[in-house]
């Protein structure tokens, strides 16, 4: 099926509010309607598709189409149903989502099923005369490749979240509905509800949020104020060898080569200079803020962020306004 | 991996007098216990740190004349023509490696045991030594001190003839005669020189002025001085009123210093290898920092310099040009090229547990806990961080036990290239018992023995780590390991059983809940109940101290009680003694020594006083904690070994035992034990450890002879071709 | 019962790297391979749904000889068939053209499921499975933290993990892909002897019969320009904590 023009967002929400994620997207979209042409339409699915559509109203969104159906939660077989169709009706040129739990239970089934492009994990695009490119990181970040994608065909894209600017300002975008019908019995996977997460000990490795701290915080009875503040951020607190040595803390906090290695989203690390041992646990860390009182500590080297202070200083003042 | 551009600095060369060091690592005088007496264990080592990038390496202290004779202790001894001819081969070697060699002339004076020659020493003032008992010297006239320095003459020529290139006149440690000089404690003269800074410093001055003019063309010369005695000693050694002046009168008279600072008696030389229960990296540098402004020579300073962001720092703040290195120079003689090649995390850190200098301080001779090959260099040819490809490396490995005995038997294993490797263990973490001895006050750093080997056993690819896995007997046989070795460890006896008591303690059976081993309290984390707990150590390390520590700072009401005549005895030799019970005084520690624990009952503790066995003593206490003796968990190595059909009939070719399964022993035997059967798997008979070479005097045997032995088994160690014609 | 699990041997890159002749891949002599961490997890929910319900777990890769390694690994775990297939013109950094590939083992097989690993550490598209449930018609759940299964009554119940942490439950009807979590289960470690019996056990390779379209194709690979130095932020204490504290929500949301 040849793809015609415009840019498809495929919405998404949790607790009845529409993602943050989403929000990205859709600048994103409005960027890459600025280079490749052609509308920007966005898509809700699911009940209460009336607010969805409302918040989906962006600055930059020529379009909101308001798919019914019968569930409210995500649920695969149907969103390939109603995604299928709206890219057979709209023959957009591209289709974005984000890179979420959700969208890679159906986005990657019907490029497969269908034969359009496909990719994943984007961190960037360009249009390259009018062939789209698209830039992930393989490797963990270590390399970074352009894809792209096959002539003619709609292609959709995943991108991953942190990197586009979140929209707000609210648009004038037509909104009308845009009527699927599912195929009941194609639907094999049914939403029965959500669980409630039990609270657990540090498990570094699977946090998404770690603050450390490090000798820089000079004193045992400052440990406390740093866990305080990573309760409050949502954070697991973590450790450099240092203080585990000095008994601080439990060894079960150690970040590092011979504790544990650690991937999170953000990564807080104060006063901590970042030994090659250090580092080599936590620099593929999506972001990493590092305040530390010398300025030609190494760990300024794999932060993307730096404070040059004092780490109490600036955890008090955090804490003051958390 | 490059290096981080940082650490350059590092490997700037230095220039000192007439000779350059080639880089910033400074290996300074350290004890070994071979002495010249075994010129190829001493020289093989020296040449080691040579080889693994040091700029200088140094001998021990070593003797210049029959008067300082320190036997049984061992050191260095330039005596005689044949003294020469044995320090060639350790010139000869470390030269080799692109270093240069430096020989650290000491006359100790009184502080010496003068037990083989029988000689008596002259000294400053006629005080006996602190260090014996019943032992003092003759007080030295003019024309004897003249004598005495013409002894550093006469050595520092042959040094040069050896082939030096630094000589080093030693006024540290409390040893040496030049600070005995400088310290009022041993110098109550009322001549030229004893009195003023200027009187005390005039030997020192002297001495180096006339080996300066024997050799200072050719050779550079260095003095070690101590720089403080620590303590606001005002009859030792203080920074402002003594170090200050005597480096401005002798700067001229040297190449580069060598600053070190120490207690005020031979014992408390552990304020200088300060172990890293009480020191810091870097922990002299305040006091190094006071002298610099006084001189513009290069400052050697040690501090267990392990890190090199700790090294940069020291070099970038001004205070010291030379990175000092004794310890982590035996822990890992390769650290300056591991840091030059980017290869931080391969270096194993010095831990400072002392074990090295416990063991010359019972005049034997070093090893290390982390470094297995210290002392192994030459009499059995074990190179640090080479290894020879096993003869069976086609078999599958696998060792019951993840401990430091396990984990190093594993990797020496892996780099031998046995064809797979599986460390098991039940615990979720390799270590062993190193896991929770750790968890004790001060001993923190002791875990990098793990954090090594857990690294470079990450990389080793034949060998897998799997943990959470009890195996019995059965799984064993079944794994399907043709080569099984235990390592399943030791626990700490609930019983009191001990060097001191041969029968279990009335009171102990039944596991009341009121006696506890190590184990339960920082393992199982039962409560000690109670506020006054009774820790009873036959043992005589450090176990009952640190608990002593521990349970005091958690807030208990602590009695120490030992059967021995010391509170830990056998920390006085890895010189953490003296801090020590200072420590456990300063919080309320009750010591008691020389008592025996004959019953315990719920609320009291009876026994006695050695040599007063008729008078029963008793102490009051809700909780005892029993550190007598550890037993070897001997049972699955015995169970396995019985049915040796058994064995064989699942393919289990070959069964072995290390570490403290076998007898419990500290970690460096430990960590020997796996490192050695491992070397020697592809031997005819791993379990009994090959010969190694003793070097001594046997009849009608020559230097080819001893060639002969190496070169059977393949080690490259002629010593009769590198040994020049003196 | 079936299961197919579908594993990857995956490229772990050090700290130095090129590039092959095209510029479109990493040169093979500095990666060392290791099967995807991932596929452990899966692998061991395949072998525990035999143990609970009988039947046959077969482990299935797209590569070429040395992801040989990687299978034997999963067969010394307990999975009693192997096999692997390939073909030199296949675009092996493409979720989509690996897809049409496993489908191609997946259908002959006729498993009740198909359990992939969420992702593969090397690539890191997620999508894989997703994919070959497209191909096959079948549904497909993802991020799987639990499951069980009642083979006679043909469903799974599920138990996944939204963004946040959040616990979804699940149900599904087989046949199904489900996409594997690390930390479903503790997989299980091969004893010596498992690892010596994994090499007789039947690892058969077949070649892909067509070589589909790829989803998307890598024009070039490079190594990203970094700038070797975090941004630094300036101001007092609390100007800096406002701005830390506004570049974490951000992030986090």
């Amino acid at each position: 099926m040849m793809a015609v023009g415009g840019i498809l967002v495929v919405a998404e929400q949790a607790g009845g509010e529409l993602r943050e994620a989403t929000r990205e997207v859709v600048s994103a979209a409005a960027a890459l309607g600025d280079s490749l042409g052609g509308p920007v339409t966005v898509a809700v699915i699911g009940q209460d598709v009336d607010s969805l559509g409302l918040a989906a109203n962006l600055e930059g969104v020529d379009e909101v189409l308001l798919v019914s159906t019968s569930s409210s939660e995500f649920e695969s077989d149907t969103w390939r149903q109603v995604c299928g169709a709206m890219i057979a009706g709209r023959r957009p040129a591209v289709v974005l989502a984000p890179h979420s739990v959700n969208a890679v239970a159906w986005a990657p089934a019907i490029a497969a099923e269908y034969g359009f492009g496909f990719t994943s994990d984007v961190v960037s695009f360009r249009a390259d005369e009018d062939h789209l490119v698209a830039v992930r990181e393989p490797f963990a970040g270590k390399v970074r490749v352009d894809v792209g994608f096959p002539e003619q065909a709609t292609s959709i894209l995943l991108l991953r979240s942190g990197i586009w600017p979140a929209a707000k300002a609210p648009g004038s975008a037509l909104v009308s509905a845009f009527d699927v019908t599912v195929d009941a019995s194609r639907v094999r996977t049914r939403h029965e509800g959500f669980e409630e997460v039990p609270p657990g000990g540090p498990d570094l490795a699977k946090a998404p949020f770690i603050l450390s701290i490090g000798r820089g915080i000079e004193d045992k009875d400052n440990v406390q104020l740093f866990a305080d503040l990573a309760d409050k951020f949502g954070a697991v607190l973590g450790s450099s060898r240092p203080l585990v040595d000095a008994g601080w803390l439990e060894s079960s906090r150690q970040v590092g080569q011979s504790g544990a290695v650690v991937k999170p989203q953000v990564y807080l690390a104060f006063g901590i200079s970042g030994s090659t041992e250090h580092l080599a646990g936590m620099r593929q860390s999506g972001l990493i803020i590092a305040v530390n009182t010398d300025a030609r500590a190494p760990i300024f080297n794999v932060a993307h962020f730096g404070v040059v202070a004092d780490a109490m200083q600036v955890a008090e003042e955090l804490n003051d306004l958390l | 991996m490059p290096r981080d551009p940082r650490y350059d600095v590092l490997f700037e060369p230095v220039r000192i007098g007439p000779k350059t060091l080639r880089n910033r690592f400074y290996a300074t005088s350290q004890c070994s216990g071979f002495g010249s007496d075994r010129p190829a264990m001493n020289a093989y080592h020296r040449a080691m740190k040579a080889e693994g990038g040091y700029a200088i390496v140094h001998t021990e202290w070593t003797a210049i004349h029959p008067e300082a004779d320190e036997w049984p202790a061992t050191t260095g001894r330039i005596w005689d023509d044949d003294d020469v001819r044995n320090w060639t081969l350790m010139c000869a070697k470390v030269h080799e490696h692109g270093a240069l060699a430096g020989i650290q002339l000491g006359f100790n004076g009184k502080h010496t045991f003068n037990l083989e020659g029988r000689l008596c020493a002259r000294g400053v003032t006629q005080i006996p030594s602190d260090t014996f008992w019943a032992h003092s010297c003759y007080e030295m006239t003019r024309q004897e001190i003249a004598e005495l320095q013409e002894f550093y003459v006469v050595a520092a020529r042959r040094a040069e003839q050896a082939g030096f290139d630094v000589v080093q006149v030693m006024s540290s440690h409390n040893a040496g005669i030049a600070q005995q000089f400088l310290m009022p404690l041993h110098n109550k003269r009322s001549d030229e020189y004893g009195g003023s800074i200027e009187n005390r410093a005039r030997f020192l001055r002297e001495v180096t002025e006339k080996v300066r003019a024997a050799v200072g063309e050719r050779c550079a010369v260095s003095i070690r001085l101590c720089i403080d005695t620590l303590h606001g000693s005002a009859e030792g050694i203080r920074v402002e009123e003594d170090a200050i002046p005597v480096v401005q009168m002798l700067d001229d008279l040297v190449d580069l210093w060598d600053f070190q600072v120490g207690g005020r008696t031979m014992a408390e030389w552990g304020d200088d290898a300060g172990a890293s229960r009480f020191f810091k990296e870097g922990h002299e540098l305040q006091y190094v920092a006071k002298v610099r402004p006084y001189t513009q020579k290069p400052i050697a300073n040690v501090g267990r310099f392990v890190h090199p962001d700790e090294m940069i720092k020291a070099i970038e703040s001004g205070v010291v040009d030379l990175i000092g290195n004794a310890r982590p120079g035996i822990a890992d003689p390769f650290l300056p090229t591991k840091i030059a090649e980017g290869r931080t995390d391969d270096t194993r850190e010095c831990i400072g547990c002392n074990i090295c200098v416990s063991r010359y301080e019972q005049h034997a001779s070093i090893v290390c806990t982390q470094n297995a090959t210290i002392g192994e260099e030459y009499r059995r040819g074990w190179h640090p961080e080479k290894f020879s490809k096993a003869r069976n490396a086609d078999n599958d490995v696998l060792i019951v036990g993840a401990g430091p005995a396990g984990m190093e038997c594993a990797r020496i294993l892996g780099e031998r290239g046995l064809r797979r490797i599986h460390l098991v263990d039940a615990q979720p973490e390799m270590g062993g018992q190193l896991n929770w001895v750790t968890k004790l006050p001060g001993l923190g750093e002791w875990a990098w023995v793990v954090d090594y080997r857990k690294v470079q056993l990450g990389k080793l690819k034949n060998v897998e780590f799997i943990p959470k896995t009890q195996l019995g007997v059965p799984e064993i046989r079944e794994y399907g390991a043709e080569i099984v070795i235990i390592a399943n460890g030791a626990d700490w006896v609930a019983s009191g059983l001990g060097n001191a008591n041969d029968e279990p303690i009335p009171g102990t059976q039944g596991a009341p809940g009121h006696v506890l081993t190590p184990e339960q309290i920082m393992v199982e984390g039962k409560e000690v109940p109670g506020r006054r707990v009774l820790i009873y150590d036959t043992e005589g390390y450090f176990m009952g101290p640190s608990l002593a520590e521990k349970l005091a700072r958690d807030g208990k009401q602590v009695t120490f009680v030992t059967s021995y005549p010391e509170v830990g005895p056998y920390m006085f030799y890895t010189l953490e003694g003296v801090r020590m019970n200072r420590l456990l005084h300063s919080l309320g520690v009750e010591l008691v020594t020389h008592h025996v624990v004959s019953a315990i009952e719920p609320g009291t503790v009876t026994g006695e006083r050695i040599y007063a066995e008729d008078k029963p003593v008793s102490w009051a206490a809700d909780a005892v904690v029993l550190c007598t003796m550890r037993a070897s968990r001997a049972g699955l190595y015995r169970e396995l070994e019985a049915d040796r059909a058994a064995l064989q009939a699942e393919g289990v070719q070959a069964l072995y035992r290390i570490g403290d399964c076998v007898v419990p022993r500290v970690v460096a035997e430990c960590v020997f034990d796996g490192h050695r059967l491992a070397r020697e798997i592809d031997e005819a008979d791993p379990a009994v450890p090959l010969p190694f070479i003793r070097e001594r005097r046997v009849l009608g045997k020559l230097d080819q002879d001893y060639d002969a032995v190496v070169g059977e088994r393949g080690i490259d160690h002629k010593v009769s071709s590198l040994v020049q014609r003196v | 019962m079936r299961i197919v699990v579908c594993v990857k041997q995956v490229g772990v890159l050090g700290d130095e790297v090129e590039f092959s002749d095209d510029g479109r891949s990493i040169d093979p002599e500095f990666l060392d391979f290791a099967l995807n961490e991932w596929d452990w997890y899966a692998t061991e929910e395949a072998l525990r749904l035999r143990e609970a319900r009988g039947g046959e777990v077969v482990v299935a890769t797209v590569g070429e000889e040395r992801a040989d390694s990687a299978l034997r690994r999963c067969l010394a775990m307990g999975a009693d068939r192997a096999v692997r297939i390939w073909h030199g013109g296949l675009d092996a950094q493409d979720p989509i053209s690996i897809a049409h590939a496993l489908a191609q083992i997946v259908e002959e097989e006729g498993p009740d499921l198909a359990l992939c690993g969420v992702q593969a550490s090397d690539t890191l598209d997620a999508a894989t499975g997703a994919a070959l449930a497209g191909l096959l018609g079948w549904p497909v759940v993802t991020v799987v933290t639990g499951l069980t299964c009642d083979p006679t009554s043909g469903t799974v119940a599920i138990r996944r993990e939204l963004e946040g942490g959040l616990i979804e439950v699940v149900t599904a009807s087989t046949p199904a892909v489900l996409t594997i979590q690390t930390g479903i289960n503790e997989p299980r470690y091969a004893t010596l002897r498992a690892i010596k019996q994994a090499e007789q056990k039947p690892l058969a390779v077949r070649e892909i019969d067509q070589i589909e379209q790829a989803g998307a194709v890598i024009k070039t690979m490079y190594i990203p320009e970094r700038s070797e130095h975090a941004e630094m932020l300036g101001g007092s204490p609390p100007e800096v904590a406002r701005l830390i504290a506004d570049i974490v929500k951000q992030r986090v949301g």
